[in-house]
């Protein structure tokens, strides 16, 4: 597995020199360390297949920097591929603090950012730089709050969220979705990203007689937390955030613990779906020897668009910047199409998972949330 | 090169003046000619963990404290620019004194709640204000934007002019860096560093010669404050944005790994390890994950090379010359008083059920030599500690020279005129003997020269002056007592209280002992000697006090004292019988 990605990266590395997408490079600057590795990993695994599967005629290079958590460390990252030439694009961190510090650079260098990132106010800051192939909270957590309340016939949730940019941009939009269907939530509670046991909120939400569980968590919070669930007898059932359907996410778990589970998200290609996801998720597979995600597959769509882009006669940032603003793309997990603020994804699905599997079936798609794609 | 106090500190150590000297030259020829912008980012970033390091060093480096709140004032002082820079469109001229106040206001009443605490319980403590600011940011979204931050702080502002990313902005950190490493010096090598110094060495002994500790540490904690909110400030102009992480532990633990490398107490040591350690993840960047495991080897391998950090290799590998000694001078004597200098009545002390003073009644009059005998456990310590204001009375009074001075600081019974030495000597070991007996003038004298210049009499006076240029360390056990009287005698107490002078001196050394406590008394000083060797005490002593379990056995004359049968049978056995 680490030797697939390995030859991968060299592969890419070594024809970077040689033959670049239009004299441009596509550096990838992710969070490969700390709290968000995994995602950050399924992140760059995305652009760097794209990159790899370039359309004909094309060969995107790459470098990999690591940004870390830190804000700083992600504007450095920025400074540095910048300097390495004429940037086409950059596939850039799905954490949101880092990319509200990278915009002001971005813009300044004229640089598009792609990226995964849910945090709502990435897109809020007028800036056209910035481009996200990932729903947005207003489009995720209208999905969220609706199939808890239209499918499951629910109407006590309980929200436990998490204490960062991407939990409280979640909570607030679960907030206005659950106004919007007229259900006020009986318990929310913010925790930790560091917590070590769950079991303690878990128990408060619990004692306020909720009928569903409403999970906005990172990946390793919400695994515990089903963990603790399950091992405490919860009889109601779960309706996560996107890091559920995560493949990474659920092999943390036995199967049985997932029995009841539910999963807002952007795309779950392990779910198949077309035979394109399929061969997109065998790729995936052979070159890093993982189970792709849907930030995998919105960072992978992304980049196919900037190459898109490219082989359609893009020859500089501005007009990469340019074609995703006004086009559309076809993507693998859906049609994107930007706002005009830079919001390109507005689709979203249900996963739920049958407690012998998993892989998670999907259970309910939303189509184009927001009504911008025509 | 003469510094603001007229030394000639590049006479001094002129390796180290030129290093200094061509690693500036070489980081300003990199940022101007070689840098490229990714570069002058990273060395702008090195730059502002210099400027909080600088704070960290003279806390944790000169004061000993473990401070694990400077992430917290550098992230606070980052919160104020970015709240005022970016809502409300102030610019440097307001966000960056106010960045600098939010600290301090914050430091001052933590300071004063907390900087009592031992070490650990410190750290804690310290690192408590660092999570309350963190929950507080995190979960007060309408005024700091939550978790996301504050996006959208503008570039450095002054007056109209802005700072452009690139040179300008790392010529303004830098500018900056300069300023406060040469005020970060002057305070190192002034009183205030010095004194820190002692304090961080032996705060019992600091504040027996006089140091005000609490007061010592409080400033050193505002000044960290305020160089971590400046720090924190620049951060978040170059950051642009200003997000909660700037108050999690790394920012903390990078801080402290930069003055750890470096080298503790040494602002060349921040400065050299802010560089190497913001450049050394950035060299190995392109490992991707694996440039952690690289990092941490690397960081390793320094710390088992350099474990005193760089500064200390490099004071290892070029040792600085042996400076040139001040001329003794006498300071000034407290007027010559005759009769009573100290009294103490009924003095009671108990520690639990234990009695260990009960109603010790002591007189110490000037030109007199008293003995105070005992066996182990009678008291004796506890009266020396009792009366120089290290052990709280329960019951009793003590006055000295007329002033009640019952359960006073130490520091402020010193300043009565009261010195004291310890059982084992207590001299900094990496201090010269010059430098630790300067340490006792600190309080006294205004500038450091004057204080050493009284220290070589002192040492003069006790015989020793040709150990002034000699580390402490590694002196012998007689040597340093004599380093230790010196420093109790360079304050020229009116009261002078010693806990086993002669312990571990031969017969030659005792007996010049002797003879300097008797000048000593001879120049009016009331004497007070703890001592078990009958042989040197009782020839010296003009009277002699016998404690037993914690009451007065024995009052008056040496010649009494070996004819007392309570005595004989409490304490001297065959001795005098």
């Amino acid at each position: 597995m680490r030797r697939g990605v390995v030859s991968l990266v060299v592969g890419l590395m070594t024809v970077a020199g040689a033959a670049r997408a239009e004299g441009l490079s596509f550096p990838v600057l992710v969070p490969l360390t700390g709290f968000l590795s995994l995602e950050g990993t399924s992140q760059r695994n995305g652009a760097l297949l794209a990159l790899k599967e370039a359309p004909a005629g094309l060969i995107g290079a790459a470098e990999t920097i690591d940004t870390g958590t830190s804000p700083e460390a992600a504007v450095t990252a920025l400074e540095r591929a910048a300097g390495g030439g004429p940037v086409g694009a950059v596939a850039a961190s799905m954490l949101g603090t880092q990319m509200l510090a990278m915009l002001p650079l971005a813009a300044e260098l004229k640089v598009p950012l792609v990226t995964v990132s849910g945090t709502a106010a990435i897109t809020e800051q007028n800036n056209p730089w910035v481009f996200r192939f990932f729903p947005g909270d207003a489009v995720t957590k209208t999905a969220h709050a609706r199939y808890v309340v239209e499918e499951l016939k629910k109407s006590r949730p309980a929200v436990i969220y998490q204490t960062t940019a991407y939990g409280q941009s979640g909570k607030t939009h679960l907030d206005s979705a659950f106004r919007a269907l007229n259900v006020t939530p009986v318990f929310q509670e913010g925790v930790d990203p560091t917590a070590k046991d769950l079991l303690p909120v878990l128990t408060r939400a619990l004692a306020t007689n909720p009928d569903v569980l409403v999970l906005h968590l990172h990946a390793g919070p919400t695994a515990l937390l089903l963990k603790q669930a399950a091992t405490s007898g919860l009889s109601i059932p779960v309706v996560a955030g996107s890091a559920m359907h995560q493949p990474s996410t659920a092999a943390l778990l036995d199967p049985a613990e997932l029995k009841g589970v539910c999963a807002e998200t952007a795309a779950s290609p392990v779910s198949g779906g077309s035979p394109a996801v399929g061969a997109f998720t065998a790729s995936y597979r052979a070159a890093f020897g993982k189970e792709p995600d849907a930030f995998a597959l919105g960072q992978y769509d992304g980049m196919m668009m900037v190459l898109a882009a490219v082989k359609a006669g893009a020859k500089t940032a501005e007009d990469v910047r340019k074609a995703l603003s006004v086009g559309r793309h076809d993507g693998l997990a859906m049609r994107y199409a930007s706002d005009g603020k830079g919001n390109m994804a507005h689709s979203a699905v249900i996963v739920c998972y049958d407690g012998k599997s998993r892989i998670p079936t999907l259970a309910k798609r939303y189509d184009n949330v927001t009504g911008v794609v025509k | 090169m003469r510094d603001w106090l007229g030394r000639d500190w590049l006479g001094r150590d002129r390796v180290g003046a030129a290093a200094l000297l061509v690693g500036a030259v070489g980081l300003l020829a990199y940022a101007l000619i070689w840098a490229s912008p990714y570069g002058l980012r990273v060395l702008t970033v090195a730059g502002v963990y210099a400027l909080a390091s600088f704070g960290f060093q003279i806390i944790f480096g000169l004061g000993g404290a473990l401070s694990l709140a400077q992430g917290a004032f550098f992230g606070l002082g980052a919160y104020v620019t970015g709240i005022l820079g970016s809502r409300y469109g102030f610019d440097a001229s307001v966000t960056f004194p106010l960045s600098l106040l939010a600290p301090l206001l914050v430091a001052l009443p933590v300071g004063l709640a907390v900087l009592r605490l031992d070490s650990h319980y410190f750290a804690l403590a310290t690192l408590g204000v660092a999570q309350v600011l963190h929950l507080l940011v995190v979960n007060l979204p309408d005024l700091t934007g939550g978790a996301n931050g504050v996006p959208g702080v503008p570039p450095f502002a002054l007056f109209g002019w802005s700072a452009p990313r690139g040179l300008p902005t790392a010529a303004l950190v830098w500018g900056m860096v300069a300023v406060g490493g040469l005020i970060g010096w002057r305070v190192a090598r002034g009183r205030l560093g010095r004194s820190l110094a002692l304090v961080r060495d032996d705060p019992m002994a600091a504040a027996c010669l006089g140091l005000d500790v609490g007061r010592l540490r409080l400033m050193a904690f505002a000044l960290s404050a305020l160089y971590a909110g400046a720090a924190g400030a620049l951060a978040v102009h170059t950051q642009r944005v200003v997000s909660p992480e700037v108050l999690e532990f790394p920012v903390m633990v990078t801080i402290l790994t930069i003055a750890v490398v470096g080298g503790r107490g040494r602002m060349v040591g921040a400065l050299l390890g802010a560089l190497l350690l913001i450049h050394l993840p950035e060299w190995f960047r392109g490992l991707e994950r694996s440039y952690l495991i690289v990092y941490g080897v690397a960081l390793l391998l320094v710390i088992l090379l350099a474990p005193m950090g760089l500064t200390g290799l490099w004071t290892r590998l070029f040792p600085p010359p042996t400076h040139r000694l001040p001329a003794p001078l006498e300071p000034p004597a407290p007027p010559a008083l005759n009769g009573e200098r100290l009294r103490a009545e009924g003095v009671t002390k108990d520690f639990g059920g234990v009695r260990a003073l009960d109603g010790v009644s002591l007189r110490l009059e000037a030109g007199v030599i008293v003995g105070l005998i005992g066996p182990n456990g009678s008291g004796k310590t506890t009266l020396i500690n009792a009366l120089s204001g290290l052990e709280r009375l329960d019951a009793g009074q003590v006055r000295i020279d007329g002033r009640v001075m019952t359960n006073a600081r130490p520091d402020r019974i010193a300043r009565a005129g009261l010195a004291r030495s310890f059982q084992a000597a207590i001299l900094p070991d990496d201090a010269t003997a010059l430098a630790a007996v300067a340490a006792a003038r600190l309080p006294l004298d205004r500038r450091v020269e004057r204080a050493e210049a009284h220290a070589r009499w002192a040492l003069e006076r006790l015989g020793v002056g040709a150990l002034a240029g000699r580390l402490c360390h590694g002196l012998p056990a007689a040597l340093r007592r004599r380093v230790e009287l010196a420093r109790a005698l360079a304050r020229r107490p009116s009261v002078l209280l010693l806990d086993e002078p002669a312990a571990g001196l031969t017969d030659a050394e005792k007996a010049e002992l002797a003879a300097l406590l008797r000048a000593l008394a001879a120049d009016g000083v009331a004497l007070l000697v703890v001592e078990h060797d009958m042989e040197f005490l009782l020839p010296l002593a003009d009277r002699v006090l016998c404690l037993d379990r914690g009451r007065t056995l024995y009052e008056g004359a040496p010649d009494g004292v070996r004819r007392d049968a309570g005595v004989i049978a409490a304490y001297l056995g065959g001795v005098g019988a």
